[in-house]
């Protein structure tokens, strides 16, 4: 991974981090707040979405973008966990309090100002997330931060609580499939200032937040948090990337678009050093269709075929600019076709920098083109192929890009992609998009309210790490694995019955769990209070420590005993030191031979057989104990 | 002129009043803990008086508690000017004339961003950049009649209504869209049937059960539905709205049949005791009825006299003869009753209904479940108010039967010749016979039946 010197780069991030609540119900209907998974939808409806005048009486870029494409949203809905609200065909009701609690407890721990009177806000989707076209936001709280290990504060600019959108289960040609079971389950927004100046700092701050959102009332299983990456350098853009979903991803994405950034700003000089005219650059985007009818390229001639239609631009004085590579893989020319195919849905743009004979171009055709574009050796031409259609907006499209590699980097909403890089997702949104909700009243919160939530706030999780990994003698990373997986309440029941051996716990809360889920046990069927339940068997030495994973292994089996069952069924009624005594001696007896022959070297194996009955009803070191004794008096009377 | 500090009570005025700030002022308000930047908003008059409301820079909208406030000062003003883009919209040759007119409501607005208030937005340019898709329909003029929410509708709003669209026909206009809030489109529909003799063109009435501020809004699809029957050879008042929940195909209603069902959903109207006249999708129209006049060059005329002292009565368990007195002593000419069942009164206001009748109040019977016909010979109570002189209603839904009834005693002060009108089939608001899907009718039933 390449290195830069950020500081001299001027790199700003800022993060993004949506977090699901748990709270009973959805945010502004009481629809219950969980996923359906696969199941199938029980009905479908289709909508159509308009762009609408912003304040300024003009429309929003990305609303028009989003607009162009055309696509046909449909909507997957069910009887039973979906209302008329999440439809789109019943106003909003009253804001969900247990929601807004949990998110004011948020905003305190980030040191954040409440505010008191709460304004519902829309914020403008065209990409048909969201029914209504808006998602209904408010701001619950301004200003504030989160400290990193090394004392850094990084400032919260603000913190929301806004609706889900929904989820899109597919694409299909022209349509998009949104399912509505996601929209409206109340979500925390926390957006930081763009004070982190390195890409490790920015994972450690979304770290850092996840850990803190993890510790209170939020949904903590997978896609419950997801993390928006602000990214700019000196002379670049502010470029948002969405769709970050692991950790480590983050400084790599950054490094990404640090070098995106970087490599487009050269482009914008060369091209000023070049004296070019960014209105005479491109000339005039030419159908090739019949140039190309008798191509030695197997895909256009098919095309053209089809019926579909080829055209070429030129770009004079460009050589060289669209092989430029922005980001490992990825090249001017790959920016542009990925915005051409994101717009317009054509797919695959041909450019000159590139390999052409690669694509099976004869000479003769590529002198053909060239004449046809009137394409000299300085220039750069590009080959579009598709229907009429396709073809109208991805000029429009190609053009727009072009003219932009002038101005420098353009502002985007990007995707996150797994090797690092990014793809053109939509045009960043402008403010015009958000305006007051005619359909909701204002929402206040009382400083007693305010108070009485204050007084619950829990410790910082990195406070808990660090005493807690103190006092238990264990690794930091386990009681982040606590936090994570949400056991941190019931490590710390469990360490108030057994407080002899954390370790134990630690290890059957985290290893042991994680193993029998691996082995395909159900464990989301042993519940907190069988946890207990175990540990106290421990504590009376009802039961011995390697029993544990057996009991939770059956229990996972059988949720409906209970771990006393479960102790019976397995055959672990304890087992007093008098029958220890008579069963381990049985075990000598039968094996006097061996005894005989090892000394003192039989207590493996004879230990082996005596497990092998005893196993979990007694604890091992109090059998292997007993067993010493044992041989030695049989050695002593032979 | 807008006021200074516009909806501003309280507390909050005093502190603001103190140091003359205005309203769209943009001010930086510290607190003990925080300070805030942003422009002074007008505060709605119902809201709570002790919150100062700004509008940030990042465009959310927030309230301030003025106990926690410290210190305000004034950076700036910003009063935003709103522009709508006008483009002009595309006439072609040859294309169906149609008038648009405004009398309020959703379909046709825009929003003030920073209050949230809806403005109407209604040149031909302003709908043209909002639905571009109308220019390749009909050469569309517009014109703003009235500035009203559909429940402050009244008799005198539909006189003028008809009186234009009568004039506009005349006038050789091919369609007219009246663009209405939804609450109250079925009266309006009823009037203007009533109104309009010898109607030679389309009138559709079409409005948005979602604003058209919104990017999810049926209005567009509504008004390019509406734009296509205007067009079309159905010379008849109609109702043209979304069907469905989706964003596929409008109905077409019959101006004397057709009610609002449900407070909200997009496909809130339906025609009542009989099937839809058809239906609207990709601009095609598609009929399920066949009993419509047809588009022609004959004279319309508006007969706009309307009684307006007419009472609409639910009939309910516990109603007194007080109601039906007091409209007695106040002159009504009237009483429209929304009868339990096939049309039924308590006994208990027997004497009360005899005496309107004896004071030459004409009293007509609907029927409060709304589907089916009023039968007053299958029960004594109904044959027993037959005695007393009330008029069965058939199958009239209880608002056309007020709206009919005071048209009707618009046009005669005679009683017989009321009574004539009043059971005349005038504007398709009778039904010889009820078609077996008409209730609970669906749209695939209504596309797989050939035959309706």
């Amino acid at each position: 991974m390449s290195k830069y010197d950020y500081n001299e780069l001027g790199l700003k991030c800022g993060l993004e981090i949506h977090q699901q609540l748990d709270s009973e119900t959805k945010l502004f209907c009481r629809c219950p707040n969980g996923l359906q998974g696969t199941r199938e939808p029980d009905f479908t409806i289709t909508r159509e979405m308009r762009p609408v005048l912003g304040e300024m009486g003009t429309y929003d870029k990305a609303m028009l973008t989003e607009y162009k494409k055309g696509m046909n949203i449909v909507y997957e809905c069910y009887n039973d966990v979906i209302c008329t609200y999440e439809m789109d065909e019943t106003p909003p009701f009253k804001c969900n309090e247990e929601a807004k609690q949990i998110a004011i407890k948020i905003a305190l721990l980030l040191n954040s100002n409440i505010i008191k009177e709460m304004h519902v806000c829309r914020k403008n989707y065209l990409d048909g997330s969201v029914p209504c076209g808006f998602q209904r936001t408010m701001i619950l709280a301004k200003g504030g931060f989160i400290e990193l290990e090394k004392g850094k504060k990084i400032g919260i600019d603000i913190v929301c609580l806004e609706e889900d959108a929904a989820r899109r289960t597919k694409k299909e040609r022209k349509t998009n499939y949104f399912r509505l079971d996601r929209l409206g389950i109340p979500l925390v927004e926390i957006t930081t200032k763009p004070d982190i100046n390195d890409p490790d700092e920015c994972r450690e701050c979304a770290e850092r937040l996840g850990m803190l959102l993890w510790s209170t009332k939020v949904k903590r299983i997978l896609g419950s948090i997801r993390q928006d990456i602000n990214v700019s350098i000196k002379e670049g853009t502010r470029i948002e990337i969405k769709g970050v979903q692991k950790l480590d991803w983050i400084p790599i994405l950054i490094n990404h678009e640090v070098s995106r950034q970087k490599e487009l700003i050269k482009i914008k000089k060369q091209l000023q050093s070049l004296s070019l005219n960014k209105n005479k650059v491109s000339g005039k985007p030419k159908d090739l269709s019949k140039d190309l009818a008798n191509t030695q390229c197997k895909f256009i001639g098919k095309g053209i075929k089809n019926g579909k239609r080829v055209f070429g631009i030129n770009f004079k004085n460009f050589k060289g600019i669209f092989g430029t590579e922005l980001m490992p893989d990825y090249r001017f020319g790959t920016e542009v076709s990925n915005k051409v195919q994101s717009i317009s849905g054509l797919k695959g743009l041909i450019h000159s920098d590139e390999n052409l004979p690669k694509y099976g171009f004869s000479k003769e055709d590529i002198t053909n083109i060239k004449k046809g574009l009137n394409s000299t050796n300085n220039d750069c031409f590009i080959l579009i192929l598709g229907d009429q259609k396709e073809i109208k907006s991805a000029i429009e499209v190609i053009l727009d890009r072009v003219d932009y590699a002038f101005e420098g980097v353009p502002p985007e909403t990007r995707r996150a992609l797994e090797n690092g890089n990014t793809e053109f997702l939509r045009e960043l949104h402008g403010g015009a998009r958000l305006y007051p909700d005619t359909d909701s009243q204002a929402i206040i919160n009382t400083d007693d309210e305010i108070n009485n939530i204050k007084s619950q706030v829990p410790d910082y999780p990195w406070e808990i790490i660090n005493s807690y990994s103190n006092k238990y003698q264990t690794e930091q990373r386990v009681i982040k694995d606590l936090i994570f997986t949400n056991k941190l309440s019931l490590f710390e029941e469990l360490i108030q019955i057994y407080p002899e051996d954390p370790t134990l716990i630690f290890t059957t809360l985290l290893e042991t769990t994680t193993a029998l889920q691996r082995d395909g046990k159900e464990m989301e069927h042993i519940k907190d209070r069988d946890f207990i339940h175990i540990f106290r068997l421990l504590e009376e030495k009802e039961i011995g420590k390697e029993a544990i994973e057996n009991i939770l292994a059956y229990k996972a089996d059988n949720p409906k005993l209970s771990i006393e069952e479960v102790k019976e069924k397995l055959h672990l009624e304890s087992v007093d030191k008098n029958e220890l005594k008579e069963i381990l001696t049985k075990i000598a007896n039968k094996n006097e031979k061996l005894i005989k022959e090892r000394q003192m070297g039989a207590m493996g194996p004879l230990m082996g057989d005596a497990m092998k009955e005893l196993r979990g009803k007694i604890d091992g070191s109090i059998i292997s104990k007993e067993l010493q004794n044992i041989i030695k008096n049989k050695l002593k009377e032979m | 002129m807008a006021k200074k500090l516009e909806g501003y009570k309280g507390k909050a005025k005093n502190i603001l009043d103190k140091q003359s700030f205005e309203t769209w002022d943009i001010l930086n308000i510290k607190t003990e803990k925080t300070e805030y930047q942003g422009i002074l908003l007008p505060r709605n008059e119902y809201s709570r008086p002790e919150f100062i409301e700004i509008k940030l820079k990042n465009n959310y909208n927030i309230g301030i508690y003025v106990d926690d406030i410290m210190e305000i000062t004034k950076i700036g003003t910003e009063k935003a000017d709103y522009k709508i883009p006008e483009k002009k919209f595309p006439k072609t040759k040859g294309f169906p004339e149609v008038k648009l007119l405004g009398t309020g409501g959703t379909v046709a607005s825009r929003l003030d961003y920073t209050t949230g208030a809806v403005i109407p937005a209604f040149t031909p340019g302003e709908l043209f950049s909002a639905v571009p898709e109308l220019a390749e329909i009909c050469n569309l003029e517009t014109e703003i009649l009235f500035k009203i929410l559909s429940e402050n509708m009244k008799p005198e709003y539909w006189k003028k209504l008809a009186e234009k669209i009568a004039e506009e026909a005349n006038n050789g206009k091919d369609g007219i869209i009246i663009a209405h809030g939804t609450d109250t489109m079925g009266y309006t529909s009823a009037a203007l049937s009533f109104m309009l003799k010898d109607l030679s063109i389309p009138v559709v009435l079409v409005g948005s059960q979602r604003s058209s501020d919104r990017p999810s809004s049926d209005a567009p699809l509504n008004l390019i539905n509406a734009a296509t029957v205007a067009t079309s050879n159905i010379a008849e008042v109609m109702v043209v709205m979304l069907g469905s929940t989706s964003h596929e195909y409008g109905l077409i209603h019959r101006g004397t049949l057709v009610r609002k069902m449900h407070t909200s959903y997009r496909n809130t109207f339906r025609t009542i005791d009989d099937i839809p006249m058809g239906m609207v999708k990709n601009r095609q129209i598609k009929m399920f009825k066949e009993d419509y006049n047809e588009k022609n060059k004959g004279k319309t005329k508006a007969m706009t006299n309307f009684e307006e002292k007419i009472a609409l009565i639910y009939s309910y368990p516990g109603l007194t003869e007080d109601q039906i007195n007091f409209y007695i002593k106040n002159g009504y000419k009237g009483i429209v009753f929304a009868g339990t069942g096939l049309g039924h009164v308590s006994t208990q206001v027997y004497s009360a209904i005899e005496k309107a009748i004896d004071e030459n109040i004409i009293v007509l019977m609907t029927a409060e479940p709304l589907h089916g016909f009023t039968g007053m010979n299958v029960y004594s109570t109904g044959r027993e108010l037959l005695d007393l002189g009330v008029i069965p209603g058939r199958n009239m839904i209880p608002e056309v039967g007020y709206v009919k009834l005071g048209w009707v005693l618009g046009q005669t002060t005679n009683l017989k010749d009321a009574k004539e009108l009043l059971l005349t089939n005038l504007a398709g608001e009778f039904l010889p016979r009820e078609k077996p899907i008409a209730f609970n009718y669906d749209i695939d039933s209504l596309l797989r039946n050939d035959k309706l």
